[in-house]
């Protein structure tokens, strides 16, 4: 949702530039993964290896990785951006949009992925509803998740070229040559360990500025008064007091709006049904550790806002012109216009702020392993569903191990470079970025509902899986073609209110497609014959006797550090609320 | 065994974050101390407080604690 601002944002003048001392750090981060894809080639021969880090993590690697995958810098500069524009109300995408999703996910569906011994979501599909459902799910992932490869990539290029005047090809190349090498070579195992480095990198590299910030705005009670005298308003600092009405809150969203859409679909869809986060957690070394997994990804995801949101927030409060006045930030394309700065620069210009030589070139670090870390996060998930849900599912069925492995290698590369070719694409027409976003808000939200109902519901079967998923994601692309064809009317129907902002029309939109998929599958689920209960075994509730999972004290059983999360999540909620 | 990396292997993940980190320390560390002893901190906000030499010498305890705590160790390289 940040990606088309990203495009504009910077089109004002070089922000900074880094001295040989930031160079340095930048360079002892890409000697070291490149180190690593070398180091851990020779432990992925096989597939299992390749494709799943031969299931070997650990909760807290697997959780780390887990989380890690979804924290891309341009998520980060994105939220930081709609902090200062929205307020604390961004803080619900971290909170409210992730934790019951990621709790969820370990304590009620995990032992289902797990148990099937699937290597994919697709996968899952196959098994519950058969090669329709797989086909339709593993065609659109690998389609949408090369795309946001390369538009990563091209983000990325673009912050380089405005925050350190880097030329964007040279950035292009470099990125996607390291994460060529490093995932080719290593696979997930390659993906997983950057990404476990990446998400120390970015507390290091960015934990500084909310520090310093609150010592310059003199605490948390300061910084709200500071704020609501600078934007005349108390509404920046809380979380649902100002979600009564529509028009009571600057995102021009209700709490319908955040509890079912955000809270409800998009944040269950993406927790638990995106490949690219599941598969880090499918690499879990046994049952116990694949639930604990998510819990530990969500203690840590609960923590973020304070790199991310707090930022945003406090620029609100401290960011000030050359002449001393407060400086305002703009949208993107009015930036473009008047050469202010943009609402997404707040992160890169509190980085600044605070950072010298060496901080300024760990926290540039911080954003360019975060980058790289989301290309790899896509390619490697891409490669997986290419080569086992597609490859080898319609093209070559009966390759030996050692052939899937070498199309592993061989679609990473492919891959990086569809992703090199997306990037120039959208670099010659930014609305391409729109319509790479909206095309991933058209599959996650019925995939939940086809995913959910698949292991929850017995009688749900395959006629009903494929027509619910496929008339899911068609509503949701009409909807989408309805609200950008018929205006403001349209918007109100689908939105419930013409003064919904774009965000809350991708959550109403996402909870009716889900809904639609639902019924649709319910539908034709009792119309149409369902499998015995001996072929569903290991993949629906009812169907299946769960394994125990070797927990023995209460401190080793996830559901009782689900319960800790939940607790402190109801906790903050109630804090800020 | 090497936690992470592959079954045999000698470095965990926990190594490489360790390094890094250190790395990172060693880098900061002396810079800061050097700007702070000489004055020749870039004013940023609040300069006055040395992050840059803080932020160094807390990299460099914990990158430091990592890595000598997950050091590939000798019985480790005997069973590979």
């Amino acid at each position: 949702m940040h990606l088309a601002s990203a495009a504009v944002l910077f089109a004002s003048s070089q922000l900074t530039h880094l001295v040989p001392l930031d160079v340095l750090i930048l360079v002892l981060y890409f000697a070291v993964v490149i180190f690593i894809g070398f180091y851990v080639k020779g432990s992925t021969n096989t597939s299992e290896e390749f494709f799943l880090a031969n299931r070997e993590m650990s909760a807290w690697i697997a959780g780390l990785s887990f989380v890690s995958a979804n924290l891309g810098s341009l998520e980060l500069m994105g939220w930081a951006g709609s902090a200062y524009q929205y307020g604390i109300l961004a803080m619900h995408w971290y909170w409210i949009g992730a934790i019951p999703a990621m709790l969820f996910l370990g304590i009620v569906m995990m032992p289902f992925y797990y148990i099937s011994r699937t290597h994919s979501v697709p996968g899952y599909l196959k098994l519950r509803f058969g090669e329709g459902a797989r086909g339709l799910s593993a065609a659109c992932f690998a389609f949408m998740t090369i795309l946001m490869s390369g538009v990563n990539m091209y983000a990325m290029a673009v912050v380089m070229q405005t925050v350190l005047g880097w030329n964007m090809t040279f950035s292009i190349w470099v990125g996607a040559i390291t994460v060529a090498i490093y995932v080719m070579l290593g696979g997930l195992r390659s993906a997983i360990i950057n990404e476990v480095l990446q998400f120390v990198l970015i507390w290091a590299g960015a934990a500084l500025i909310p520090i310093l910030g609150l010592i310059e705005a003199g605490g948390w009670t300061n910084l709200k008064a500071q704020i609501a005298a600078n934007v005349g308003s108390n509404d920046y600092t809380h979380l649902w007091s100002t979600l009564g009405s529509f028009k009571s809150n600057p995102m021009g969203i209700h709490w319908t709006g955040i509890v079912f859409g955000l809270g409800g679909v998009i944040s269950f869809g993406y927790w638990t049904t995106d490949f690219l986060v599941v598969q880090r957690v499918l690499s879990a070394n046994n049952l116990r550790s694949a639930k604990l997994a998510p819990v530990i990804g969500a203690a840590f995801k609960m923590a973020v806002p304070l790199i991310v949101i707090v930022p945003g927030l406090l620029a609100l409060a401290v960011l000030k012109n050359a002449d001393g006045s407060l400086m305002h930030l703009v949208p993107g394309d009015v930036a473009k216009i008047t050469g202010q700065h943009a609402y997404d620069e707040v992160l890169p210009l509190m980085l600044i702020r605070y950072c010298g030589p060496g901080l300024l070139g760990l926290g540039i670090t911080a954003l360019v392993a975060g980058f790289m870390s989301g290309m790899a996060g896509n390619v490697s998930a891409f490669s997986t569903v290419w080569t086992y849900d597609l490859y080898g599912a319609y093209i070559n069925k009966k390759a030996s191990d050692k052939h899937y492995v070498a199309m592993g290698r061989w679609s990473t590369v492919v891959g990086m470079l569809i992703s090199i070719l997306t990037a120039y694409l959208v670099a010659h027409a930014t609305s391409i970025m729109d319509y790479v976003q909206a095309l991933f808000s058209f599959f996650i939200a019925p995939l939940f509902g086809t995913v959910i109902l698949g292991m929850l519901w017995k009688r749900a079967t395959k006629e009903g899986g494929f027509w619910g998923l496929l008339a899911g994601t068609i509503g949701s692309i009409a909807m989408f073609i309805y609200v950008h064809v018929g205006g403001k009317q349209a918007l109100s129907r689908i939105a419930l209110s013409s003064d919904a902002q774009p965000m809350a029309e991708n959550m109403y939109r996402a909870l009716w497609s889900w809904i639609l998929c639902v019924v649709i599958t319910i539908g034709v689920s009792l119309v149409t014959k369902p499998k015995s209960d001996s072929e569903l075994n290991g993949l629906v509730y009812g169907a299946t006797a769960i394994p125990d999972d070797g927990s023995r004290t209460l401190l080793q059983k996830p559901i009782f550090w689900a319960g800790v999360v939940a607790v402190i999540f109801v906790f903050l909620n109630l804090i800020f609320f | 065994m090497a936690e992470g990396t592959g079954r045999g292997d000698l470095l965990s993940i926990w190594f490489f974050v360790g390094i890094l980190t250190l790395l990172y320390g060693i880098v900061l560390l002396p810079y800061g101390a050097w700007a702070w002893a000489t004055g020749r901190e870039a004013h940023t906000v609040l300069f006055q407080l040395h992050p840059t030499f803080w932020w160094g010498l807390l990299l460099s305890i914990l990158g430091g604690f990592y890595t000598k705590r997950f050091w590939p160790r000798s019985e480790d390289r005997m069973k590979t």
